[in-house]
């Protein structure tokens, strides 16, 4: 597998009732090397925290595989592996979840929170050793020890986050999927956590999988990114050069909807028009061609596949390569 | 929101304050439901004292003293403080109606504490013949009136709400029970299980309450043991008041599942089980507590009708139910208006646990 | 600096909250004017006091609050009156609510009730005060719906809310602010929920219909981005105090409080090159109760001067010296010269 950590290959999730058949993620594949940040973005209904889930395991996804490198060096399929085997493989792969309120069971004080995972994967380690490893990690993410006897309610926002991340180190893992981590945190805390989350990925040599749908915060965090729309993965490249130079129509417009932060340096807004279309009633063919201004008759019949393009990305675009799209210029 | 956290006046207290000591902590704040833990408390222990606290026992009657109205104590006598007292009764007849009325004498007879008076078991334990109060021999202390048969209504009262107050309770503990085990096997397991589960409950809803609970209890047969009949009752009374438990069991339980709390622990790699029982159960105990406590009224009338239409509870046993079906013509409310006693007791017992339910359910939320 | 119209001015605004431990002294003396057919941006992260601000313009706070100061607002018939005079519960704040000033807010799929479909919604406002004639009534509301960009409006009239998306919700809740063209428009938070493209959909339509209709606009925030694009004045408010206030152009050019500076190197700003470590302010917003003496901000504090920032409370003061509009409460950073400091997170 190379240095690739995690491989994600043609994940698909579909949720069905009697009538109605949700294809929530449709053959989603990228990969990520040891120490990547992984940026997954878009926007509702676009499936990255259905995504997320299914690498986890949280959900079991309908079809698709991952391939994970464990810390012994042996690979393994984390999807289609048996329960014994995934009980030792799972530690190594957790998430830290949105909402900071319910991600933390408000009937446990924050040192059973922390120690939980401890408890059920090594149930001989005595609880000294226990509550030594709780308090390191909880200083390790900023958290006065002191305070670990008190339950969440005690604590801001911002504090819980660290608490959930508290939680997931624990267990010393290799990769984590941030699942819109930072989103219901204020500017100012966004920023201690954001802060903190790279110093643990350099400590720690973890990688991470960032799915959010703010632009802004995922082009700092990540090395990669890819972009999804109604369940499809449509770009995945560099961070720099997809920002700089997207290639497909839907990233172009996204990030030309994003406000910048300064005023001198508005960008021409690449107008979509229509509505994102029902995930239980999708299109024909491409996903986007209703509303992509460069639809041919071949975008109507026929759904694109993830192509690798010369610069190392994959676009899933007929056109991709005939187009010319914009991006952001970087300051000098 | 910063601004919105409260701030208590011992910070520590309340940060190491578990989700039960913050309940607690609302409950006693909210007013009502301190009054009506106060009121209930009472009743609960002078049930439990009953036997005590009545003069006479169950089987006492003096048909001299027939529907007597209650007697007065007095504390002077031809201006001399004497003590609280009561007078003799001599038995008139009324001129014109050629009714019976009572009338009161000359003779004294003194009110005194802890006097000898009928054997019983206090707390079904200590043999022991004291009673709290009584009068001197010869003389009759009818509180609250007397009924037909010349038994003091206030000593029926107190040793009847031993049945009242008891049965809606033991209902109530194995709905709880009910309640909990099959909604938290139709929750858990869902799909089928769940939805035989879920059509029991729905057909066992939709029958009338009350009159099920009148047709079954007509069903228990007539000359078995006090024990027995009270046993009939109280499963008669859970077997409908367990559905509406386990709803909410059940609901709880599928919204608790998808908390990401629960998640996170799947994800630590705790077991099925356990989830359910750190995290799933404590999540909806409050919840159950609350509608159990909300449920006790119910059954108190609901056993209170059944004996009052002389299905539940069978003599020589009282209720408060049995002591109301005497006040089931209108010439016996007007003409003896003091045996509405019982029912002004059934009233503000379920007003209390009714206030007490609101105010648990109002504190069951701390996080909210 | 040229003499404006100013549709409305706060003066010394306070809102008290009273809660079981005290009183919660929420926003502290807020002072600002907006001119007539601007966006003044009132930018702020949550506990900072913005939503009580502008609820206190309209009277619509909680009963527990209870606000003073003066709001003077230009009525339409009546002159300027002070709002905070106005009964809430009276005849005149209501002729104001949704005729002169109205307001929309974060969440449009809570905004609208879901028995009524969102014609008869938009029309209660038409009806309630310009005319009670149904048909006229009915047409009124219509056209506003086509000029917010509601495709096929006649068969949207009756739908309910749940027909709609949450963008197009969006819409028709500011179709119903503004179809009595008021003076003024209060948009707390208007795109927050919104997806990105949706979000630039929205805010452009608003930018359409001000240069159409001249409405004065507050728009309240905590995303920076959203203001750059939207709004011509800024405001920043800390702990019910606002510390700065600014041309956009020239806030995020030179931003002088330290909130600011320090809220500025916080976010990342798009398709800007990538730094290390974003700036961070220490520490988190302490609770509005039993406040100490001096600056609300002097904990977290980078610049704070001991013995003058923890004892008086700096009032807003202009530093743009008449040429700029620029106003800063601060004692430590009024001088340019605190720009040069080493930590400086915007520039350094």
């Amino acid at each position: 597998m190379g240095d690739y950590i995690l491989q994600v290959n043609h994940i698909h999730k579909r949720f069905t009732s009697k009538k109605v058949c949700v294809r929530a993620v449709t053959d989603v594949s990228f990969a990520a090397k040891k120490g990547e940040t992984i940026g997954i973005v878009g926007e509702s209904g676009c499936g990255k925290t259905t995504l997320g889930r299914c690498i986890v395991r949280g959900i079991e996804a309908s079809e698709g595989s991952v391939l994970y490198t464990a810390k012994d060096g042996t690979e393994y399929d984390f999807l289609n592996i048996d329960k014994k085997t995934m009980k030792k493989v799972r530690k190594e792969i957790q998430m830290i979840f949105q909402d900071p309120y319910s991600s933390l069971d408000p009937r446990m004080t924050v040192l059973d929170i922390i120690e939980e995972p401890l408890k059920a994967n090594y149930p001989n380690m005595p609880k000294a050793e226990m509550d030594a490893k709780a308090k390191d990690m909880a200083a390790k993410v900023g958290l006065n020890p002191s305070y670990l006897m008190r339950y969440p309610h005690a604590f801001s926002g911002g504090q819980r986050q660290r608490i959930g991340i508290a939680r997931a180190l624990v267990l010393e893992p290799q990769v984590i999927v941030c699942d819109e981590a930072v989103s219901a945190l204020d500017v100012s805390i966004q920023a201690q956590v954001i802060n903190l989350l790279k110093d643990l990925q350099k400590e720690m040599d973890l990688t991470y999988l960032f799915i959010s749908h703010d632009l802004s915060v995922v082009e700092h965090i990540s090395d990669k990114v890819g972009v999804m729309y109604l369940g499809k993965l449509v770009e995945f490249a560099e961070t720099d050069k997809m920002f700089a130079k997207p290639m497909h129509p839907y990233t172009e417009a996204l990030l030309s909807a994003v406000p910048v932060a300064d005023p001198s340096k508005q960008m021409e807004r690449i107008p979509l028009t229509g509505e994102i279309p029902n995930p239980a009633n999708p299109p024909d063919g491409c996903y986007f061609h209703q509303r992509c201004r460069f639809c041919i008759d071949k975008c109507t019949t026929e759904a694109p596949d993830l192509e690798a393009m010369p610069d190392g990305r994959t676009v899933a675009c007929h056109r991709a390569k005939e187009l010319d799209l914009g991006g952001f210029s970087y300051d000098e | 929101m910063a601004l919105f956290k409260k701030k208590e006046k011992n910070n520590e207290d309340y940060y190491l304050a578990s989700q039960w000591t913050l309940m607690g902590r609302k409950l006693v704040k909210h007013r009502l439901a301190r009054i009506s833990m106060f009121i209930l408390g009472f009743l609960y222990i002078s049930a439990l004292f009953a036997n005590f606290i009545a003069p006479y026992n169950l089987t006492a009657y003096d048909s001299k003293y027939m529907n007597l109205q209650p007697t007065k104590v007095h504390m002077f006598h031809e201006g001399n403080f004497e003590g609280p007292f009561v007078y003799g009764i001599d038995v008139e007849r009324d001129a014109k109606t050629k009714q019976k009325i009572y009338v009161e004498n000359d003779e004294v007879y003194k009110v005194q504490f802890f006097v000898k008076g009928s054997e019983y078991k206090l707390l079904g334990l200590f043999k022991t013949d004291r009673h709290l109060f009584g009068v001197e021999e010869g003389g009759k202390i009818f509180l609250f009136g007397a009924d037909s048969m010349g038994r003091d209504l206030f000593s029926r009262m107190f040793l009847g709400s031993q049945i009242s107050l008891t049965i809606p309770f033991v209902g109530a503990s194995i709905s709880f029970i009910l309640g909990l085990l099959l909604g938290g096997i139709s929750g858990y397991f869902g799909g089928m299980v769940d939805n035989v589960i879920q059509r029991v409950i729905e057909v066992l809803s939709s029958l009338p309450t009350i009159p099920l609970w009148m047709a079954l209890s007509a069903a228990i047969p007539a000359n078995i043991s006090v024990v027995k009949v009270y046993l009939y009752i109280t499963i008669i009374l859970s077997f409908i008041s367990w559905t509406g438990l386990a709803r909410v069991v059940r609901g709880k339980f599928i919204s608790l599942r998808n908390e990401d709390f629960v998640m996170a622990a799947k994800l630590a790699g705790v077991t099925d089980f356990k989830i359910i029982l750190k995290h799933l159960v404590p999540g909806f105990l409050g919840y159950l507590i609350v509608n159990v406590t909300l449920e006790i009224p119910s059954m108190i009338i609901g056993e209170t009708s059944m004996s009052f239409l002389g299905l539940g509870i069978r003599s020589p046993a009282t209720s408060w139910g049995v002591l109301l079906e005497e006040t089931k013509t209108i010439t016996s409310i007007a003409t003896y208006p003091w045996r509405l006693i019982p029912l002004f007791a059934v009233i503000l017992t379920v007003l209390a646990f009714n206030f007490l339910g609101d105010g648990l359910r109002d504190a069951a939320d701390p996080y909210k | 600096m040229k003499e404006r119209e100013t549709v409305i001015e706060v003066k010394d605004l306070k809102v008290n909250i009273k809660i079981d431990d005290g009183v919660l002294t929420a926003v502290r003396g807020v002072d600002f004017c907006i001119y007539k057919g601007e966006t003044l941006g009132l930018v702020g992260e949550s506990g900072c006091g913005k939503s009580l601000t502008s609820k206190a313009i309209l009277g619509i706070n909680t009963n527990n609050c209870t606000a003073s100061g003066e709001i003077i607002f230009d009525t339409t018939a009546g002159g300027k009156k002070d709002l905070l005079k106005l009964n809430p519960r009276g005849k005149e704040i209501r002729d104001i609510r949704g005729k002169q000033i109205s307001m929309i807010f974060q969440e449009p799929m809570v905004a609208f009730s879901p028995m009524y479909t969102i014609g008869s919604q938009i029309n209660e406002c038409t009806r309630l005060h310009i005319t009670k004639d149904k048909g006229k009534s009915k047409e009124l509301s219509l056209a506003m719906m086509k000029k917010v960009g509601i495709a096929n409006a006649e068969k949207r009239y009756d739908q309910y809310p749940h027909e709609f998306s949450g963008g197009m919700l969006q819409r028709a809740l500011i179709a119903m602010a503004l179809v009595c063209n008021p003076k003024m428009l209060i948009a707390d938070e208007p795109t927050t929920a919104l997806d990105v493209t949706i979000q630039a959909q929205i805010l452009e339509l608003m930018q359409e219909l001000q240069k159409e209709m001249g409405m004065a606009i507050l728009f309240i925030t905590h995303d920076l981005g959203t203001v750059a694009k939207m709004c011509e004045r800024v405001a920043v408010m800390y702990l019910g105090k606002i510390v700065e206030v600014a041309t956009a152009d020239e806030l995020y050019a030179n931003p002088r409080h330290p909130y600011t500076k320090g809220l500025m190197g916080s976010v990342h700003k798009i398709g800007a090159k990538k730094t290390e470590r974003l700036f961070s302010i220490e520490g988190t917003v302490p609770l509005a109760l039993n406040l100490p003496p001096g600056c609300g901000f002097y904990e977290r504090c980078h610049e704070r001067i001991e013995g003058v920032c923890n004892v008086r409370e700096p009032e807003l003061t202009d530093i743009g010296g008449g040429k700029l509009e620029h106003q800063i409460s601060c004692f430590a950073c009024m001088n340019p010269s605190c720009e040069e400091k080493k930590e400086d997170p915007v520039h350094g």
